[in-house]
């Protein structure tokens, strides 16, 4: 099988996205034969047309991006729009995406979900469904015991999907949990977010007592 | 009351939303109110990289120099910010999204519980009400207006605001008036 992955993440090489792409590809490329095709969406920018180009070639498409203000980058976005030429015309092209947040539930990327959904379905594309995983904001900083799990999950989705081209839906299931939290993990997720990733990176910067400012206030 | 209408129609060739945000604002001003018009095509703004600089290092300004801070600057200025642009490919312009996308140094980086969603806490005392002013594509359904209205009112949630209304350009420009006025 041939996979061509697109990373839409605006931190191209040093993202979370990548850090999850990354477990997948080594999983799929398990099964003897299979080949993977990486481009970043940063580095062609400059030249969507040609990795339109590339897209509609493809057999195999899976687009991996953070979430943005509720919906895909902007700079995704750019891409979606060149393929409007390819509108119904991709040959059954089986399309995936990897929608990550930062935000510790799932239920943020529902929408954009449905809309990649529809985006493949109007592309003419055979969708494969969407990988969604929440709490994804600085993996590199977050303890082993929680990315381990995220990461042997998407190890094993790229597994199965190399040998039968298919997301396999238990494995979905796990990593879109939660999809809401409980007040109580929300009293205690909240100040490990805050402290832990926030505060710790504006001490670091000596930008505490300048958090809460209003420089473009009116 | 102070209404900005950010244009992100990307198309020089296809007027009739800039035309009919001329006649809004019109609308709008004989309505006794202040009403600005932002034309995103032809500006400078580049799409955000995701460096956080704006939240953990400059908290409240985005680095990258280009007019992204002065849309900022006025979006939250405003008491009612019309965002309007013709979907394309079912969604916003990447123009628009682009723009929407360097606005998160107006909230801060921490999180808090609201109605039972973690979301960004405020910066700002005050955010503006956000609308929505589209155009439809030949093949627009009611799936995809119900998806980009789904992501909509989740944006207002994320950036502190609260959801106007969602209109398209056919809406005579009278009723959008009477949809404000609620507001």
């Amino acid at each position: 099988m041939r996979l061509t992955f697109i990373n839409g993440s605006p931190r191209g090489i040093k993202s979370n996205t990548k850090r999850l792409l990354d477990h997948f590809i080594k999983g799929f490329l398990e099964t003897e034969g299979n080949t993977c095709e990486i481009e970043y969406l940063t580095k062609n920018r400059r030249s969507l047309p040609v990795l339109a180009e590339k897209f509609s070639a493809a057999q195999n498409v899976i687009i991996g991006f953070p979430l943005y203000v509720d919906a895909m980058p902007g700079s995704v976005k750019e891409f979606f729009e060149i393929l409007e030429p390819y509108m119904g015309k991709a040959n059954n092209t089986a399309i995936g995406f990897v929608i990550q947040c930062g935000f510790p539930e799932t239920s943020h990327t529902r929408y954009v979900e449905k809309y990649c959904e529809k985006f493949s379905r109007r592309l003419g594309c055979h969708y494969l469904g969407s990988i969604l995983k929440g709490g994804c904001e600085g993996l590199d900083i977050q303890p082993s015991f929680l990315t381990d799990k995220y990461y042997s999950n998407f190890y094993l989705l790229g597994v199965e999907f190399g040998k039968t081209g298919k997301f396999d839906g238990t494995l979905l299931g796990k990593l879109a949990r939660p999809e809401y939290l409980s007040a109580e993990n929300m009293a205690k997720v909240i100040p490990f977010i805050n402290q832990g990733l926030w505060d710790a990176q504006m001490e670091k910067n000596d930008a505490i007592d300048r958090s809460f400012n209003k420089p473009l206030m009116p | 009351m102070k209404y900005l209408l950010i244009n992100g129609n990307p198309y020089n060739d296809r007027k009739d939303m800039d035309y009919y945000i001329d006649r809004l604002s019109e609308a709008i001003k004989s309505a006794g109110h202040e009403a600005q018009t932002i034309v995103l095509r032809g500006m400078k703004i580049k799409p955000c990289n995701g460096c956080f600089n704006c939240w953990v290092k400059n908290p409240g300004n985005c680095v990258i120099q280009d007019d992204g801070n002065e849309v900022s600057r006025k979006y939250i200025a405003s008491d009612h910010v019309i965002l309007a642009s013709p979907l394309i490919m079912g969604f916003l312009s990447s123009l628009l999204k682009n723009t929407m996308d360097r606005n998160i140094p107006l909230v801060h980086p921490h999180l808090e519980d609201v109605d039972g969603e973690v979301h960004h806490k405020k910066r700002y005392d005050k955010y503006p009400v956000i609308s929505f002013l589209l155009k439809k594509e030949s093949f627009t359904d009611a799936e995809d207006i119900a998806i980009a209205t789904g992501i909509f009112q989740r944006e207002a949630i994320n950036v502190r605001s609260s959801l106007g209304f969602v209109h398209f350009i056919e809406t005579p420009v009278k009723e959008i008036l009477n949809a404000i006025n609620i507001h």
